[in-house]
């Protein structure tokens, strides 16, 4: 197939469904792999496909942050988790029928639910809408109208990396 | 508008730098005291100069109708925003300009008073946080900021009116202050609220000064409306300003450092009150009825004050109680000019000349007291008090202006005050205010005579007034620090006289810019119709007084008794000082513990927590039946929970 | 109308990713494999808010800032929760969730 023939939207809704599946299949390797590396690796997979849907949603900054912070920090501190934990080459339990079928029906009936749910719901953009999406105008809005919400985040942010240095070290005196 | 405006900036660093002063002292350098007073006289300096060339420079430029206001959005969140910013108007710009003075000041006199005490530094972070939040009172341009000032001014008076909290009674006292004053705080809180849900369009975030103002002037609230917010602010002036009935605390606020005492009596503390009224004159100028109680207390505040000062014997005491007579005095002078529909400059006059001389009379008490360890002026005086050439002369002046005589500023400030209480159609205000000058000049030379006119070392008068306890009034534990002060220095250090004389010389000065006052905050001069009359009765009022206790203490033959011993029922009565005291006891116990605390305590124990117990029981039993499903697979539940949160959400969505 | 115009589209496709981190809550034994799960979970709420926010927001920049606010709880959970599996590994040895029953009734 020539892809020149194409017309844009053809490729736009090509590289839709790429960005899809990789999504899909980086979530199902991270949940489905034994190998808990191989999760890590099915998470950032996923993480950059929802980093291209961001793109489709007009939203380039919070796409670049979203592979920055998940991909980039989060993935990366997981990595650390797990060589400081459990040795992988210890044998790993075999998986049990009755886990994987409650866990199927759990999330099945919980799909179902929210799917019908949004079937059911009429969606209303609202009356007047802004067509300003320039990152300028999002830097702008984080330190003025929320910049309160900046702060919260710092300040969470500290709080965490307090809370995360005090439990990792055991409490006082076992260091 | 913005940050960049220079008068922005002058303001943040005038109340900035203090707040640094004490963050820095506190975090770091409060072991090392030198360092400290360093940091500390810094940064009052500094605000002193802003506040002066603030106040040289602006003060052609504004006038009461016309501010200026400056202020940054502080916090946002979407449509909430709280400002942060100043309103420099005649009547702030002179406060800022005397508080900052006043404290640095007193930050200077400290050096001597507090020297050798271990908190030094501690003492000067703490005096540094009262400026900074007195400052930052002073100059707030919105409500919610003043609140917020209003309650650092509490915390800092708690601070340092327990500053030896070694002593019991200290902490006992800075507890005092700070609980009574909080039971105003609750009013002056509830007339903000109220006063934004009468202005609706208006949260109490941007609630500035000017609104309500203006709202009062233009009649936005309705006379009920002003009344009641009126009458609850008041509450809160009333607590920090001393007004009878919850004046209690500031006599044993006594029990801080003297400079302290100064500090909270002069320029901070209790003229936050008066500072208030002046502020928000318009609303309380546009209630008569509020008004009328404001009359009301503040005359029964003069005269409670001025009696129970007559028969104290602790200097501290007597200038302590002509803080609330003279505060009683601001309130009536403003309450009778919003009554006659006058100006807030006799009040605001008063006030100002009152911060200088009565900074003045207490640091003279305080060099006194560093001198002799003690509080009693009995004891000063045989010790041969008067020996202290500077502090004796500037008290004299103090105690002249106090009085109310002239040139002193203290007479032109009563005269204004007077004369706008001879205005009320009702004579009986004015007689009671002469009645009150008559008292403050009584009580006043009752103790500048006994200072000055000692008798003689075997005079047998000594034995009821000779009473040298240790540690018996006030000091305690300090007293051992500076009781020995007679042979280490003969004189005064020159850090502590130098205040005294620059405060002596504002006390003598202020009395002639009546005038040049008066137009910097009215924007005009009125031409005074001289009332002879009232002068006269003025000037033979305070010389009475003095005549009097010329006739009781001062000349030779005086019995060194108060001419209010020939009533015991009262003497003991002011002694007592009103039962006061006594009445919040009874109070408290009776009506707080004996009846609120006795109902809640039977309603806790049985209702609370005999409820708390019956569901604990019922949950340890459930908890013990249901426990054979806890399998401690957290997954388990999870899975169970999603299950019947779905479970329920598609139940739901099938019957739509 | 394109596929990737559509809000159902990106509404189906969190929900699928909150199902898949669900499933992965609920059926894996290592606290690091539920550890990724729940991120999954975080982005499929992310992505619900973005989408809302293209689609009918009044201002774009709401839902942008959410989904930057979600980000920093993500990092903020992460951190905390990466240090209680390393504690729970020193204390009982194993990570694995079924492991970790001292609170059985």
């Amino acid at each position: 197939m020539n892809l020149l023939s194409l017309s844009p939207q053809a490729v736009a809704t090509l590289a839709f469904y790429l960005v899809v599946a990789v999504t899909l299949i980086g979530a199902l390797i991270a949940v489905a792999a034994r190998n808990i590396f191989h999760n890590v690796l099915g998470l950032a997979l996923s993480l950059i496909g929802v980093a291209g849907l961001f793109l489709y949603l007009n939203s380039p900054f919070v796409a670049l942050m979203e592979i920055l912070i998940y991909v980039g920090a989060i993935c990366i501190a997981i990595c650390f988790a797990i060589m400081l934990s459990e040795p992988m080459y210890l044998p790993r339990p075999p998986r049990k029928l009755t886990k994987i079928l409650g866990g199927v029906a759990g999330a099945g009936l919980v799909f179902a639910f929210l799917a019908l749910l949004t079937r059911k719901t009429t969606w209303v953009p609202a009356a007047q809408r802004s067509t300003d999406w320039s990152v300028t105008t999002l830097g702008h809005y984080l330190l003025t109208n929320y910049a309160l919400i900046f702060e919260l985040v710092s300040l969470l942010l500290l709080v965490a990396m307090l809370g995360a240095i005090v439990i990792a070290r055991g409490g006082r005196g076992s260091s | 508008m913005g940050a960049c405006d220079p008068n922005f900036l002058s303001c943040f660093l005038i109340v900035a730098l203090p707040l640094l002063s004490f963050a820095v002292i506190m975090i770091f350098t409060w072991r090392r005291h030198k360092l400290s007073l360093a940091i500390s006289l810094t940064c009052s300096t500094i605000p002193l100069i802003l506040a002066w060339s603030l106040f040289f420079r602006l003060k052609d430029a504004v006038t009461m109708a016309k501010p200026i206001v400056t202020q940054v959005n502080w916090l946002v969140s979407d449509a909430v925003i709280v400002p942060f910013g100043f309103l420099l108007d005649p009547v702030s710009l002179l406060m800022l300009a005397i508080v900052a003075t006043i404290s640095w000041l007193i930050q200077v006199y400290s050096i001597g008073y507090m020297e050798g005490d271990p908190g030094f530094a501690r003492f000067y972070a703490d005096l540094s946080l009262f400026g900074m939040s007195m400052l930052s009172l002073v100059s707030a341009s919105g409500m919610l900021q003043l609140f917020i000032s209003w309650e650092l001014v509490g915390l800092a008076s708690y601070l340092l009116i327990g500053f030896w909290y070694e002593k019991f009674s200290a902490s006992e006292a800075g507890k005092k202050a700070f609980v009574v004053t909080r039971f105003g705080d609750i009013g002056f809180f509830m007339g903000l609220v109220f006063l934004t849900f009468f202005l609706k369009d208006i949260n109490i975030f941007g609630l500035g000064i000017f609104d309500i103002n203006n709202a009062a002037l233009t009649k936005k609230l309705t006379e009920a409306q002003v009344t009641l917010c009126a009458l609850l602010i008041f509450c809160g002036v009333a607590g920090k300003s001393a007004q009878f009935p919850i004046h209690v605390w500031l006599p044993d606020a006594m029990e801080g450092p003297t400079p302290v005492s100064a500090l909270l009596h002069s320029a901070t503390m209790v003229a936050a009150g008066i500072y208030l009224i002046t502020r928000l004159f318009p609303l309380f100028a546009a209630s008569a009825t509020a008004m009328s109680v404001v009359l009301a207390i503040s005359t029964i505040t003069l005269l409670l004050s001025s009696t129970i000062g007559m028969v104290a014997k602790d200097i501290k005491q007597v200038w302590a109680y002509s803080t609330v007579s003279q505060l009683g005095f601001m309130a009536m002078g403003l309450s009778a000019a919003a009554l006659g529909g006058s100006t807030l400059f006799a009040g605001y006059y008063h006030l100002t000349t009152h911060a200088a001389f009565k900074a003045l009379l207490f640091l003279c008490a305080g060099v006194f007291i560093h001198h002799f360890g003690t509080n009693d002026f009995f004891v000063m005086s045989k010790d041969g008090g008067r020996k202290l050439a500077i502090p004796m002369i500037t008290v004299t002046i103090g105690a002249l202006a106090l009085a109310g005589i002239f040139p002193f500023s203290g007479f032109f400030s009563k005269e204004a005050i007077l004369g706008q209480l001879w205005h009320l159609p009702n004579k009986m205000w004015v007689g009671l205010a002469l009645f009150g000058a008559f008292l403050t000049a009584y009580y006043t030379f009752r103790v500048i005579f006994v200072m000055l006119l000692p008798r003689k070392d075997d005079d047998p008068i000594w034995k009821e007034y000779y009473v040298r306890e240790e540690g018996g009034h006030g000091h305690g534990a300090h007293d051992d620090a500076h009781g020995g002060g007679h042979d280490e220095h003969h004189g005064v250090p020159w850090v502590m006289s130098f205040p005294l004389i620059v405060l002596a010389g504002f006390t003598l000065v202020l009395g002639f810019m009546q005038a040049p006052l008066e137009k910097f905050l009215l924007g005009e001069s009125h031409p005074h119709d001289l009332n002879y009359l009232l002068l006269f009765l003025a000037v033979g009022c305070a010389l009475g007084g003095i005549g009097v206790a010329w006739l009781d203490w001062g000349r030779s033959g005086a019995k060194w008794q108060g001419f209010i011993r020939k009533f015991p029922a009262l003497e003991t009565f002011f002694i007592q000082k009103w039962y006061m005291d006594h009445f919040w006891r009874w109070f408290l116990n009776t009506f707080i513990y004996g009846t609120f605390s006795r109902i809640f305590t039977y309603n806790d124990r049985r209702v609370v927590d005999g409820g708390v117990d019956a569901v604990a029981f019922s949950t340890i039993g459930s908890g013990r039946l249901l426990s054979f499903i806890q399998t401690a697979f957290v997954q388990l539940n999870l899975l169970f929970m999603v299950l019947v949160l779905a479970g329920v959400g598609l139940y739901l969505l099938m019957g739509r | 109308m394109l596929v990737f115009n559509q809000l159902e589209t990106y509404l189906y496709l969190a929900l699928l990713l909150f199902a898949i981190g669900l499933y992965g809550v609920l059926a894996r034994r290592s606290l690091i494999a539920i550890l990724i799960s729940v991120e999954l979970i975080l982005n499929a709420a992310s992505l619900n808010f973005m989408a809302f926010n293209r689609f009918l927001a009044p201002h774009p920049a709401v839902g942008q800032v959410i989904t930057l606010f979600i980000m920093a709880v993500a990092a903020a959970e992460a951190a905390i929760a990466l240090s209680i599996i390393v504690a729970v590994y020193r204390k009982l040895k194993s990570i694995n969730i079924e492991h970790a029953t001292e609170l059985r009734g």
